[in-house]
């Protein structure tokens, strides 16, 4: 061994020294990324040691997608629901062949005293995505989080906050940004082969509505606190009697769990759209309110001029999660279930994989969500889905659900990230979080 | 009358007094009176959720009249959470002072929220008391004080701060140090650099917790500003792979080539790790001073840094000599890299390598540089591979320069192929020229453009290159591609008749409709008249099809249909119409032993389609008989589904449909 190489701890030998040391037994530690993700196996020692916060079905859908990377090992899930925890468990022991994945039901606890874990995957509901994330990356640790991933413009800036603040690399979970149709779309978009775009359409999901409920379904008595905390499932919302329909995925709607039929797919569609439009560190600057109870049609407009326009049907595109990009030389438009991404002129699609493969090669971005996670845990930089980008989209989620809530169009100054002229749209900036949960 | 009502209305009086300005803002508060209702509300006897109500609308709207009323609440272990909801956006000095007058009447959770809201609040005045607080023997007291004063982090709470980390238990550890990154963050952007940097610099001088050294560290380098180099550079050689990963994580917040020089100093004395956690960052960084770095990695480190580092030199165009020489290296995977790197590569050198590469004596050096051209989309060699395509020693070669051409060619190419394919003999040159020629056409923004030019070919074409011709003229589409592929059923070439049946039946658009229907009728001809039929009910069970137009297309194929494939095609054409006449038209085929089974699915597969769409009740009793038959006809699951289906369709009788079904995303 040379001598420098001598002096550099391995991940083992760190283990192993500070187990001795008594002190350190198993802190987390970043994966010394001697051997790249793609190269193959992996040796034990640098595996991601990965945990798990609320994960049903999306999450089991997250949690599937990543089980087979043979750099990863994950060891425990925390939920608040029993069920939901055994649920992982038994997948996760299946997968491993063991019965090893511990269960945890306080996220607190999980995240304090599990400090072998290097990185998380979250998908619990809206309301504890920002939250949980926080938690997370100030324990130390990487998140892959579910979108929407955060509730107010304020939980938005908090998560970036702390990603910088102890350099930890985080995911929201918008993957199209990571798919060939869309990354085509988007590339496109963005090298001028359009013309200059001028319009972006947006899908928002065709369930629910932008106008929320406000009511509490009727009391049932609470459940054993091991089945389900009701405590820890509401977090820093307003306390509310329990109801098993909210935590059978009943929750959406409400406005004090759900971020809209406008944050539901705007959190992915938005992101998509910003990006061709190269607008992924800023938010729109105006919204125009629409009377009816979707946001179906909203204008938003950004700085520059290029306006977005929420679309609730399928005029645009057909599938879920579209996006169209028009400028005055084409237009391209792709949803999920494209074959390929429908343009005005086939002479567009000549270039699909030159397109798809240089974006791959300029960023070094794998064409999976998740694979980009692991590969940025490893080598810390940023994720295609950073903070930023999840801050900033995620912002102009929130100013056209208060615009919509307020009924009224809407200024905004994205460099203050306060609405302009408006104080009752700012004070609709943040919430006061339910005690203890407070960032 | 309606909020916005209110609103325009006050906003009329308003801008007559001049008010607006003084406001600054251009929408109207709300009115007294709906604040002084909502204060009623929470003084009233009035139920747990009317006063959470209350309290949110509060948070909005509410005015300095609103906070005695919701400091009342701060106590009130149901409502203290919605009194804040209510109390911290509100804009009012006088909830600072209502929060603040809070701290010594409360304990436990209720006193972890108020300060927490004093901490987003940034109340200055309250530093003192939060920073009794610290020591609390309640954790989420102590950890809430913590951070509030991080938030409040004026000169005073970051003291405080600084004087409770010696004594902190390992429990509010995390949350005293949050408290002193945050403050540190805002004493810097205040211009408080010593201040900021006494922080940074003692807390990554901690044994631990390892993500606040980190964070130490990245705050110290980053507020040194220039001087943080040092700190950079003494961390690219420490033993501590915390600190050495947390340096090198900075510097992509650390611009400037004294950075790279740094970062590319160290690669060589850097064990393998650390090579590639630095190399990935210098990609990252894409400053060319740091590529003869990489490259003497690239040549002769061990496996891993040698992937990482040709991966890397993807980022540099003056690397492109380097990874021609590398695609040859005897290690497979360095080879494919290097391939990767060079076809990502960009820059005019690379191309003029790669052409070159084209003209090399070496027929496999040649192949891998018409592989280079078109992953690299080098438009501007289709000359040279025309060249190749005609003349190039090498049979591999020729179809390798044709396969290219098919990725890259667009119309210009065209007549150039067109005679390629011509002259080409053999199967497979056939085949690569017949893609190519499809490719150009489909590449042009009018692809029917190329059509006159295709179908001139055809009276000089041999039977394989005139089936190839009708091919391309399949993909291309349109009225005179129609017909000329029409006019060729009749050719004497068996070849050339099966490829004029086949384009048909795979064509785009619906006017093939009444060839299909001819080649279904020919009873002369089973073969044409299969694929014919085929290709015919096809349109049946096309989306794109018009409704009217698919069950027309059914009702025409229902007396031609014989074998029980073909009544399954029928069935399953009939299944995706969904209505009640595509229904009744599979109802006889229940009876038949051969096609029950499809019939029944059929049937209950329309149904259900129908029962989720808004004419559900206006459908259901034409569903109700043919659900019950099919109830009783199948067996298992499908008969399950049948009744399930049925009792949908008897309930829809009586209820409205229900909304999209929701997916979660």
């Amino acid at each position: 061994m040379p001598p420098a190489e001598a002096a550099h701890v391995t991940r083992r030998q760190f283990l192993r020294g500070a187990a001795a040391a008594g002190g350190l037994a198993a802190a987390p530690w970043i994966v010394p990324a001697s051997v790249l993700g793609r190269d193959g196996a992996v040796p034990p020692s640098e595996r991601i040691v990965a945990g798990g916060i609320g994960l049903r079905g999306r999450g089991m859908g997250d949690l599937r997608w990543m089980l087979p990377e043979a750099d990863v090992r994950f060891v425990a899930i925390c939920d608040a629901q029993k069920t939901s925890r055994e649920a992982v468990k038994r997948a996760v022991d299946a997968h491993y062949g063991n019965s090893d994945c511990a269960m945890y039901n306080e996220i607190r606890e999980f995240l304090a005293t599990r400090t072998d874990i290097d990185a998380i995957l979250m998908a619990t509901g809206d309301r504890w995505h920002a939250l949980a994330a926080i938690l997370t990356m100030r324990s130390g640790k990487d998140v892959y989080t579910e979108k929407p991933s955060c509730m107010t413009i304020a939980e938005g800036q908090a998560v970036v906050a702390t990603a910088k603040r102890y350099g930890r690399v985080y995911q929201t979970g918008v993957q199209r940004l990571s798919e060939g149709n869309f990354v085509f779309c988007i590339e496109l978009a963005r090298s001028g082969r359009l013309g200059k775009v001028h319009t972006a359409y947006a899908h928002i999901a065709p369930w629910d509505a932008a106008e929320m409920k406000h009511e509490w379904l009727p009391a049932e008595p609470e459940p054993p606190r091991d089945e389900v905390d009701w405590d820890a499932w509401l977090g820093p919302c307003p306390w509310r009697p329990f109801n098993s329909a909210y935590i059978r995925g009943g929750w959406r709607g409400y406005y004090d769990f759900h971020t809209s039929c406008i944050g539901e797919w705007g959190a992915h569609t938005f992101a998509q759209a910003q990006a061709g439009i190269n607008a992924l560190d800023t938010s729109a600057v105006e919204y125009e309110y629409v009377d009816n109870p979707t946001g179906d049609g909203m204008v938003t407009k950004f700085a520059g001029g290029v306006r977005m326009i929420l679309t609730r049907g399928d005029k645009w595109f057909h599938g879920s999660c579209g996006m169209r990009f028009d400028g005055p030389e084409g237009w391209v438009a792709a949803g999920d279930g494209y074959s390929k991404p429908d343009v005005s002129s086939p002479a567009l699609l000549a270039d699909f994989k030159k397109i798809v493969g240089d974006y791959q090669a300029r960023t070094g971005r794998p064409m999976s969500h998740m694979r980009d996670f692991l590969d940025c845990v490893k080598s810390r930089r940023q994720t295609v889905a950073n903070p930023e980008v999840m801050y900033r989209t995620m912002s102009t989620v929130h100013a056209a659900n208060i615009c919509m809530w307020l009924k009224r169009g809407l200024k905004f100054d994205p460099v203050k990230a306060e609405f302009i002229g408006d104080a009752e749209a700012n004070r609709m900036r943040s919430r006061a979080m339910r005690e203890p949960w407070i960032i | 009358m309606s909020r916005t009502v209110v609103a325009i209305a006050l906003a009329g009086a308003l801008v007559a007094a001049g008010a607006l300005e003084l406001l600054g803002q251009t929408v109207p508060p709300a009115t007294k009176a709906e604040v002084d209702k909502l204060i009623a509300v929470l003084k009233s006897d009035a139920p747990h959720k009317e006063k959470a109500d209350a309290c949110r609308q509060l948070g909005v709207i509410g005015t300095k009249d609103a906070v005695p009323a919701l400091a009342a609440l701060l106590p009130d272990e149901k409502l203290s959470h919605m009194a804040r909801y209510g109390l911290e956006p509100n804009p009012d000095p006088s909830v600072d002072e209502a929060l603040r007058g809070a701290l010594g009447k409360l304990k436990g959770r209720l006193l972890a929220g108020v300060i927490g809201s004093l901490g987003v609040r940034r109340d200055a005045k309250a530093v003192p008391a939060i920073a009794r607080l610290l020591g609390d023997a309640d954790p989420d007291v102590a950890q809430a004080a913590g951070r509030a004063l991080g938030s409040i982090a004026t000169a005073e709470a970051a003291t405080a701060l600084q004087g409770a980390l010696a004594g902190v238990s390992a429990a509010n550890k995390v949350a005293l140090c949050e408290g002193m990154l945050r403050a540190a963050e805002s004493l810097a952007a205040q211009g408080n650099r010593d201040q900021a940097l006494a922080i940074y610099d003692r807390l990554r001088a901690l044994p631990e917790p390892h993500q606040v050294r980190a964070a130490g560290l990245r705050g110290a380098m980053l507020v040194r500003g220039k001087e943080g180099l040092a700190l950079l550079k003494e961390h690219l050689g420490s033993k501590d792979y915390i600190l050495f990963s947390a340096a090198v994580r900075t510097t992509h917040e650390m611009p400037g080539a004294e950075v790279t020089a740094a970062l590319a100093a160290a690669l060589p004395a850097l064990p393998a790790d650390g090579q590639v956690l630095v190399i990935q960052t210098l990609a990252h960084r894409a400053d060319a001073a740091a590529m003869p770095a990489i490259l003497a990695l690239a040549r002769t480190a061990g496996k891993p840094v040698r992937l990482a580092a040709v991966r890397a030199a993807a980022a540099f165009p003056a690397a492109a000599q380097d990874l021609l020489k590398l695609i040859q290296d005897s290690d497979p995977e360095v080879a494919q890299a290097a391939k990767e790197s060079l076809a990502a590569l960009s820059g005019p050198q690379v191309d003029a390598a790669v052409m070159e590469m084209l003209a090399a004596p070496d027929a496999a050096r040649r192949a891998l540089a018409m592989e280079l051209i078109g992953r690299r989309r080098m438009t501007a060699a289709a000359g040279a591979l025309l060249k190749a395509a005609a003349g190039d020693a090498d049979a591999a070669g020729r179809a390798a320069a044709i396969r290219t051409l098919g990725d890259l060619a667009g119309p210009a190419e065209l007549p150039a192929l067109i005679d390629l394919l011509m002259r080409a003999k053999e199967p497979q040159a056939v085949a690569a020229a017949e893609q190519a020629v499809s490719a150009a056409c489909l590449r042009a923004d009018k692809p029917e453009s190329c059509t006159e030019r295709l179908i001139g070919m055809l009276p000089k074409a041999q039977a394989s290159q005139k089936a190839a011709l009708l091919h391309v003229l399949g993909g291309v589409g349109g009225p005179a591609a129609l017909k000329a592929v029409r006019d060729c059923l009749g050719d004497a070439d068996k070849e050339v008749h099966v490829a004029a049946v086949r384009t048909l039946c795979a064509w785009k658009d619906i006017e093939v409709l009444p060839d299909l229907l001819a080649l279904a009728r020919k009873t002369d001809a089973p073969t044409d008249r299969a694929l014919g039929l085929r290709g015919y009910l096809g349109w049946a069970s096309n989306n794109k099809t018009p409704a009217a137009e698919r069950m027309s297309i059914c009702k025409q194929a229902e007396g031609m249909v014989q074998k029980p494939e073909e009544k399954r095609l029928l069935l399953s054409a009939l299944g995706s119409i969904a209505t009640p006449e595509a229904i009744a038209m599979i109802m006889p085929h229940v009876d038949d032993a051969a096609t029950k089974a499809e019939a029944c699915a059929a049937v209950v597969s329309a149904a259900e389609k129908i029962l989720k769409g808004p004419g559900a009740a206006r459908a259901a009793p034409r569903l109700l008989e043919p659900l019950q038959k099919v109830a009783q006809a199948a067996a298992g699951d499908m008969a399950n589904r049948a009744k399930a289906a049925l009792a949908q369709a008897q309930q829809a009788e009586k209820a409205p449909p229900k909304s999209p079904a929701r997916k979660k995303q």
